[in-house]
């Protein structure tokens, strides 16, 4: 007697739990920087984060359960990432995390999910091998990727100057190489010509020893791949010694942001770039996303900031498409899955788990980024290499 | 083909004095370096973050509305106070120990870390700018040079100059290396050698600051920036002899020609590594430098 | 400082006591986070564990022989790259791995060792964070080293039949197996007659010349040691977290060892495992109030060299020692 009425308390019991489960928050971990030195980032990721959740959960929420966002600082390092999303994983029982800044960082999170059997989606990392070579089933990428960045800005410099004889300056590491080459076999598959290559070392302090090559190459566009400090230091230094006079610089969406962009100051007028966002989109979406993230945070939105609040919506499309937040309905949910974004209708591809948009060539006036031309997704998306799924 | 001299007009002069301007830099931060070690004996491996911070010193002070010449002349004078509050406050209580050295080192490089927090916290992660003061460019030798830089390498000069003086030619300089050379036979012959060692501490960050403060518009500013010129630093006080203020100028002038110069012909990346071969090359040959310490000259 | 060639027995008690204590805490904890279902706080202790090991090669270098790494995350990280690489590309084998990495750190610090022991005090502190600095730079520029992303699918491999390492509670046990193990033969070391030279280097260097003793020879015979504990530490990484990045070998990791001996109490070998995991759980702790728990260590440093620079452990010793001998004394009377 005692024994089946425990029996029966404990089934009750489980069967709560199950309904709560089903009917309490939805906890979304996000691990970004939130120290470091790319603190500057992290705050767009988690403003662009919170009023997602803030908009989704005003409206109802996912299937009628609110969003919760727990925050944890990977310090931008890989070793910490890992921890703390083991973390959210395990002990907080995240159902679905995000806000990995670094490639090192979204790669090695991404086995913890796998090994969580959760997914993830990043929003800032653009390696291409992350939904390239080195691609997971359980990571997603909803920002744009290198790729699809040197596609709109070698479109641009096509257009606008046929033939363009292109310097070539990058950090020298891995990842400032590879996005130097893969800009400048875009740009010389639309006709540009190289005079010249350099990289200097990553925290240069010094730019000027390079520039008597860069003059004596005679380039009319100059592109780059250096970030964060090192952009600021590289554009004081070349406008100083007057090497940007009558050059068109152009380079990667990581080189001029919204982090750095007070410190380059007049330097950074003129230069563009290709990425997947500007506030000037001139879509209603847009304009009301601008509104509100401008009057929450008395800053403008920045591509992480808008990509983040994004990735919100996409979750939250996959889980409503797929009547479940198990992961493995909702990865075959993400598959393929169209969602609107201040960006307009993003697809998110299933072979790679890539998402396809439209991207722009921006240029940076008068301390503001604009739109100078437009590349259609499909143009830009380049070909599936992922061959794990 | 560029003949020789077109070579050596084009390519290595400016090469040259680039390296000329970086070298004066270096200088004004080994010196530092190099005199706190001569006199007391203290590695400070936090000299990096009293770069740094002269160099947020300007950006609060240009905030404020003050020209960049007045920070010129405050920021040495706040960085002193606060070297000296440091030694007082914090280097004197390991001074005496027997573990004095590793104590000291442990410390500097503990408000090394603590500093650098702290400016991330007060300043924010991201960079910062700074106007320089003079602007334009002249032209030298066919080429263009920004009149900032000269005015960095021209200034700097003088400094060093007046800090060479002031060391050997004053009273005050004679003092200083008196109780360098020996402290208990300066101490009773009536100096205060505590208040020296405060003062000389506090003299040394100065010249961190004023370092900072120069570099400021031309290398920007942002906290981890520290890190930027402390191996350099390093390695011409140990290279030129740690406490000497000759082997802090001239290796600091020679090794920032050798980076300079070697870029022409090696790739950049390896500029550090270069000088770290430099540095371990002296240490094997000539454990203690090239010249000796303070107290000798 | 001398009464550690002393063989009056109670002090060896005191620290022998508290090593237990340590080592029998670490299991507990680890047996009372596998019966709540938990893996993330064994993973956690066991990540801690291996960065103790670090701590541990630093106080051999530091506490022992007296002379301050700032470099030593380069053997931990080149340690976590090899056993990577081994389990990688070679074959998935434990054994295999571990070995591997402690030969190649072996060399690896007789190269070091070879370059940085002519010096002493800042020019070896300088001379090993230089060595960090350039190999970390070599190895963030090495594509078919993951670059600056690091190496990720680092396959689960059996330590012996039965046990793999994504097990949270076994593979914990293997960490304090081999952190233990260590300890114990550091601590045997240091009661030998190498050990005590390596104390009397520490002391005073000219003497032990003059004593007949060739200093350069004990000086590198300690660094390739400290080398061989780090990079064994350091290949356990990549077992328990399946990825190595470049940072591993960055100076905050060198940076960190070294705090965590000064505050656990440098010289006394279980002071740097205290360290070690004391400040994991204070850096967690503190993590979930604020941001900031950056600074708050660094103050906590500055403090403990100011007022304890003997640390945790170097202050709790003589108390203990003065309990035990109370005890003792008063058993006899």
């Amino acid at each position: 007697m005692k024994a089946n009425k425990l029996l029966a308390m404990m089934a009750l019991a489980g069967l709560g739990t199950v309904a709560l489960a089903q009917s309490g928050p939805i906890r979304i971990g996000v691990v970004t920087p939130l120290t470091g030195t790319y603190a500057g980032i992290g705050e767009q990721v988690k403003w662009g984060l919170n009023l997602a959740a803030k908009e989704i959960n005003a409206s109802g929420g996912v299937m009628g359960r609110q969003i919760e966002l727990i925050y944890e600082d990977e310090e931008a390092n890989p070793s910490v990432a890992v921890q703390k999303a083991e973390k959210l994983f395990q002990t907080s029982k995240v159902d679905f995390l995000t806000g990995t800044v670094n490639s090192g960082s979204t790669l090695a999170v991404g086995q913890v999910a796998e090994r969580n059997d959760k997914l993830m989606a990043t929003t800032v990392s653009f390696a291409d091998s992350i939904t390239g070579e080195r691609c997971s089933p359980n990571v997603f990428r909803v920002n744009a990727r290198a790729g699809m960045q040197s596609a709109a800005l070698a479109a641009w410099v096509a257009s606008t100057k046929p033939g363009a004889q292109v310097f070539y300056l990058g950090p020298d590491y891995e990842m400032g190489r590879s996005t130097v080459a893969a800009f400048k076999s875009a740009a010389e598959g639309k006709g540009a010509k190289s005079v010249g290559e350099l990289f200097a070392p990553l925290d240069n302090k010094d730019y000027s020893p390079f520039f008597g090559q860069i003059r004596s190459g005679k380039p009319n566009v100059i592109y780059t791949s250096v970030a964060g400090n090192d952009t600021v230091r590289l554009f004081s230094q070349m406008s100083e010694f007057g090497v940007s006079r009558n050059v068109q610089i152009v380079g990667a969406s990581g080189t001029v942001t919204g982090q750095n962009l007070a410190a380059i100051g007049k330097a950074a007028e003129g230069f563009v770039t290709g990425a997947g966002y500007s506030t000037m989109i001139d879509s209603p979406e847009n304009k009301k996303f601008v509104a509100a993230f401008k009057s929450e945070n008395k800053s403008d939105p920045d591509l992480y900031g808008s990509d983040s609040y994004g990735v919100l919506f996409f979750y939250k499309a996959a889980v409503e498409k797929a009547k479940s937040t198990e992961t493995d309905k909702v990865r075959t949910a993400m598959r393929d899955l169209k969602w609107s974004t201040p960006q307009g209708v993003k697809t998110m591809r299933g072979g790679d788990h890539q998402a396809m948009q439209d991207m722009y060539a921006i240029i940076v006036k008068n301390g503001k980024f604009e739109i100078q031309s437009r590349v259609s997704a499909a143009d830009a998306i380049g070909p599936d290499v992922c061959t794990k799924f | 083909m560029t003949s020789i001299l077109e070579w050596l007009q084009f390519v290595l002069a400016p090469q040259s004095i680039n390296g000329l301007s970086i070298g004066v830099a270096v200088v004004l931060m080994a010196l530092g370096l190099t005199i706190i070690f001569g006199l007391l004996d203290v590695i400070n491996m936090a000299h990096g973050e009293c770069y740094a911070l002269g160099a947020y010193a300007v950006v609060v002070i240009l905030g404020m509305g003050v020209s960049f010449w007045w920070a010129l002349v405050l920021t040495p004078l706040l960085m002193a106070a606060m070297g000296y509050a440091m030694e007082r406050g914090l280097i004197q209580q390991v001074f005496h120990s027997k573990d004095r050295h590793t104590l000291t080192l442990l410390l500097t490089f503990g408000m090394a870390t603590v500093m650098e927090d702290a400016i991330k916290i007060v300043f924010g992660a991201n960079p910062r700018s700074v106007e320089a003061p003079v602007s334009g460019a002249t032209e030298l030798f066919g080429l263009f040079f920004p009149n900032y830089r000269l005015f960095v390498m021209l200034l700097g000069g003088a400094i060093i100059v007046a800090v060479w003086l002031l060391v050997f030619r004053t009273s005050i300089g004679a003092i200083v290396r008196a109780a360098a050379h020996d402290k208990d036979m300066s101490a009773s012959l009536g100096i205060p050698v505590s208040r020296v060692y405060s003062l000389t501490f506090a003299f040394g960050v100065a010249l961190a600051g004023i370092a900072g403060v120069l570099l400021a518009p031309i290398y920007s500013v942002f906290p981890t920036m520290g890190r930027d010129f402390v191996l350099m630093a390093f390695s011409v006080v140990i290279i030129g002899g740690m406490g000497s203020i000759k082997g802090a100028v001239l290796a600091g002038l020679v090794l920032t020609q050798i980076q300079s110069l070697s870029s022409l012909l090696i790739s950049p990346v390896w500029n550090d590594t270069l000088l770290f071969g430099i540095m371990v090359v002296v240490l094997m040959w000539r454990p203690q430098g090239l010249f000796g310490k303070l107290g000798h000259a | 400082m001398l009464d550690r060639f002393n063989s009056n027995s109670s002090k060896p008690n005191a620290v022998r006591i508290l090593a237990i204590v340590f080592f029998a805490t670490a299991l507990l904890f680890a047996l009372i986070g596998t019966v709540m279902g938990d893996s993330f706080y064994i993973r956690l202790a066991t990540e801690a564990l291996i960065f103790g090991g670090l701590a541990l090669s630093v106080d051999l270098l530091l506490g022992h022989v007296g002379l301050l790494p700032l470099g030593q995350a380069l053997f931990f990280g080149l340690g976590a790259y090899v056993s990577a690489v081994v389990l990688k590309e070679w074959a998935a084998s434990f054994w295999l791995a571990i070995i591997v990495s402690m030969l190649f750190c072996a060399f690896a610090g007789l190269i070091g060792g070879l370059i940085a022991i002519r010096s002493k005090g800042v020019y070896f502190a300088l001379i090993s964070f230089g060595l960090a600095q350039v190999f970390s730079r070599v190895i963030y520029n090495t594509r078919e080293l993951g670059a600056s992303d690091g190496m990720t699918g680092v396959p689960v491999v059996t330590v012996v039949p039965g046990l793999q390492t994504d097990n949270p509670l076994g593979f914990f046990f293997v960490t304090w197996l081999v952190i233990g193990g260590l300890y114990l033969v550091l601590r045997y070391v240091m009661q030998t007659p190498m050990g005590r030279l390596f104390s009397a280097i520490r002391v005073n260097e000219h003497r032990v010349c003059f004593l007949g003793f060739d200093a350069w020879r004990f000086k590198i015979t300690a660094f390739v040691a400290a080398a061989v504990v780090a990079g064994l530490s350091g290949a356990l990484y990549p077992m328990l977290r399946g990825f190595v990045s470049p940072e591993l070998m960055f100076f905050q990791v060198s940076g960190n060892a070294v705090v965590n001996v000064i505050v656990g109490g440098s010289g006394t070998l279980i002071g740097a495992l205290y360290g070690a995991g004391l400040l994991t759980v204070l850096k967690s702790i503190l993590g979930s109030f604020t941001v900031h728990h950056h600074i708050v260590i660094g103050l906590l440093f500055v403090v403990v060299v100011i007022a304890f620079p003997r640390g945790i452990i170097g202050y709790l010793v003589p108390v203990l020692e003065a309990r035990l001998s109370k005890k003792k004394t008063g058993d006899n009377s």
